[in-house]
């Protein structure tokens, strides 16, 4: 016997109707709550002004790109002002302006309306809805670190005046970008949602988010500058703009600059930071929902 | 098969015991969870729902163990809670179509549960607006709409008529009524108010400071009492005397004259005197017990009773 079966009823036409469809479960609500959290990133389903920020911020994160691209298509010779490989120290303050302003609205407000009861009654396991967001802004993310970088790759083969060369020459860079802008997405999206979740207030999260990502990266800017002691310089690994971006020059194979290169760290640990500071965050987020009282 | 299942069901906050050793089975029905503010209706519900996590003992609902088949377990049930839990910047349509798909309903039938379902509650145009803008009466049909949506089995509606008017409360009680008798979906409905669950439930269960009182069909606590209610028009005191003087015992209530019921004896006395005694009489009637004398003080019950 099914063990939900329910008693005979009589049906009449009040517009309710006994449901006999399919169940798709567990899998079905995950992707359901993914799928929501990235249209709701970008505002969508929501008022008008909540579409204005992210697109806003996504338009900037493009701006590079297009520069480059206009540039490539006035000057025939491959003149790179923007270069993949500094992609993200270009629009990085934009990424973090997206976290704080995307990071809050997605989990906030379900502890400011009590929303996440009517979520943990349902299919999904507390895990499941932290997992869900996370996948949901780490996707929203890409669209601003992989979609520039895209854009700025296809625009140079096109408009190149050896279009195949370019792209034999530049095949190389692909697998640097993909992983970059995904392992980047994976770490400012953790990081952000791990801070947002922690209060029920948007304004309080977005300064805290704003704040962990700038102030730490100015702190190491004028701790480096002023000391060169081992701990100065290994305080690096607690900023995650450096972190990321010294994970991007490991990945395309490019000298360190700035207080990367004052830090003067082994290249691939900050491939290794990236791993270990995002899993940490998801930690912390994985934490808080299993605690969470709804 | 039960619909509820629960054995030595615990939680503790602390030192302060919220529930206390429950065990209780209950049968597909509209159940009353009745119980004073803090007697441990709340923390039952979201036990049964794995909200929270019991300190010990454990729950069965449908066939389903709640600690560990709770995602299969909550595709067949809904729940809607005594606090606002709407998000304000999201239309009624948009929000219960996007907790229709949470709960595993393919998109096109989502949509389409929503519509028959914002209907079934009593909104309409209404619902293509933000929430923010709705009365407590609209939101508190948007609360029960999601928990109504994917058809749930059993619903487990905790105050469903907190802050609403009385003309919006008659309207939910009978939504609930409706939905639970006609579409065969079991319910269990956590309430303060006694006349609430006497007109909408069959069943009822009695929590007091998180423990169990009674489990029982709504007729065991409503049955006929053994007292007989006598109105006259004047002389109710002539009565009095000349029915204590056969052997009754009679109290008095207002206009109205308690009279103990041992045997089929005092029908015949109470006509008998009325007409010796040339009264007019009102009425007679067999006391039939309300819920509310279920949370009288006992001696005032037994006063009432003798």
């Amino acid at each position: 016997m099914q063990p939900a079966e329910r008693a005979a009823g009589n049906i009449y036409d009040l517009g309710y109707r006994n449901y006999e469809g399919e169940r798709l479960g567990r899998p079905y609500a995950f992707y359901s709550l993914y799928v929501h959290t990235l249209r709701s990133a970008f505002g969508l389903g929501r008022r008008t002004s909540s579409k204005i920020m992210p697109f806003a911020l996504a338009i900037i994160a493009f701006i590079p790109a297009v520069i480059q691209l206009g540039i490539a298509a006035l000057v025939p010779t491959d003149f790179d002002v923007y270069k993949a490989e500094n992609y993200y120290s270009y629009i990085q303050t934009v990424l973090v302006l997206f976290c704080a302003a995307v990071a809050p609205e997605l989990v906030c407000r379900d502890q400011a309306n009590r929303t996440l009861s009517l979520y943990f009654s349902r299919s999904l396991k507390r895990r499941d809805y932290a997992l869900a967001r996370f996948a949901g802004l780490a996707t929203a993310l890409l669209v601003l670190t992989l979609g520039p970088q895209a854009l700025l790759f296809t625009g140079n083969v096109v408009a190149s005046s050896d279009g195949l060369g370019y792209l034999g020459d530049n095949a190389v860079d692909i697998l640097p970008i993909v992983l970059s802008g995904v392992a980047i997405a994976v770490l400012m999206g953790s990081i952000s949602l791990a801070i947002a979740s922690q209060s029920s207030r948007r304004a309080y999260a977005a300064v805290t988010i704003i704040a962990l990502f700038l102030l730490a990266g100015a702190i190491i800017e004028v701790t480096l500058n002023v000391s060169d002691g081992s701990l100065a310089r290994n305080m690096i690994f607690l900023s995650p703009l450096h972190v990321m971006i010294g994970m991007t020059r490991w990945l395309f194979d490019v000298p360190m600059d700035g207080e990367l290169a004052l830090a003067d760290r082994p290249r691939a640990s900050y491939a290794l930071a990236v791993v270990v500071i995002a899993g940490l965050a998801l930690w912390v987020l994985d934490l808080r929902y299993g605690r969470i009282q709804a | 098969m039960a619909l509820v299942q629960t054995q030595s069901l615990t939680k503790r906050y602390g030192n302060i015991t919220a529930l206390e050793n429950l065990s209780l089975e209950l049968e597909p029905g509209i159940i009353g969870l009745v119980g004073a503010n803090g007697a441990g209706k709340s923390t039952f519900l979201k036990l049964l729902l794995g909200l929270i996590a019991p300190t010990s003992g454990s729950a069965t609902l449908l066939g389903f163990d709640v600690a560990t088949q709770g995602p299969e377990l909550r595709q067949f049930v809904g729940y809607m809670p005594e606090h606002d839990a709407l998000p304000v910047d999201m239309t009624a349509t948009d929000f219960v179509g996007h907790m229709a798909r949470i709960s595993g309903l393919p998109r096109t039938s989502a949509r389409e549960r929503t519509a028959e379902t914002l209907r079934h509650v009593g909104l309409f145009e209404e619902r293509y607006r933000e929430m923010r803008g709705y009365s407590t009466g609209m939101k508190q049909r948007v609360k029960l709409a999601q928990a109504l949506v994917h058809d749930p089995r059993l619903m487990l509606l905790d105050e469903p008529t907190n802050g609403l008017d009385p003309a919006g409360r008659d309207e939910m009680l009978d939504l609930v009524r409706r939905t639970g008798r006609e579409f065969g979906i079991a319910i269990i409905m956590a309430s303060h108010l006694l006349g609430e669950i006497e007109r909408v439930c069959d069943y009822l269960v009695v929590i007091d400071g998180g423990r169990l009182v009674q489990s029982a069909p709504i007729g065991d606590f409503t049955g006929s009492t053994h007292v007989l209610a006598v109105e006259v028009e004047m002389g109710a005191e002539r009565l009095a005397e000349r029915l204590t003087a056969c052997g009754l015992i009679v109290k008095h209530e207002g206009r109205m004259l308690l009279v103990g019921l041992e045997d089929t004896r005092p029908y015949d006395l109470i006509r008998d005197s009325i007409v010796d005694l040339d009264l007019a009489l009102v009425r007679v009637e067999q006391r039939r017990q309300s819920l509310e004398d279920l949370f009288r003080p006992a001696e005032e019950t037994e006063r009432a009773a003798s």
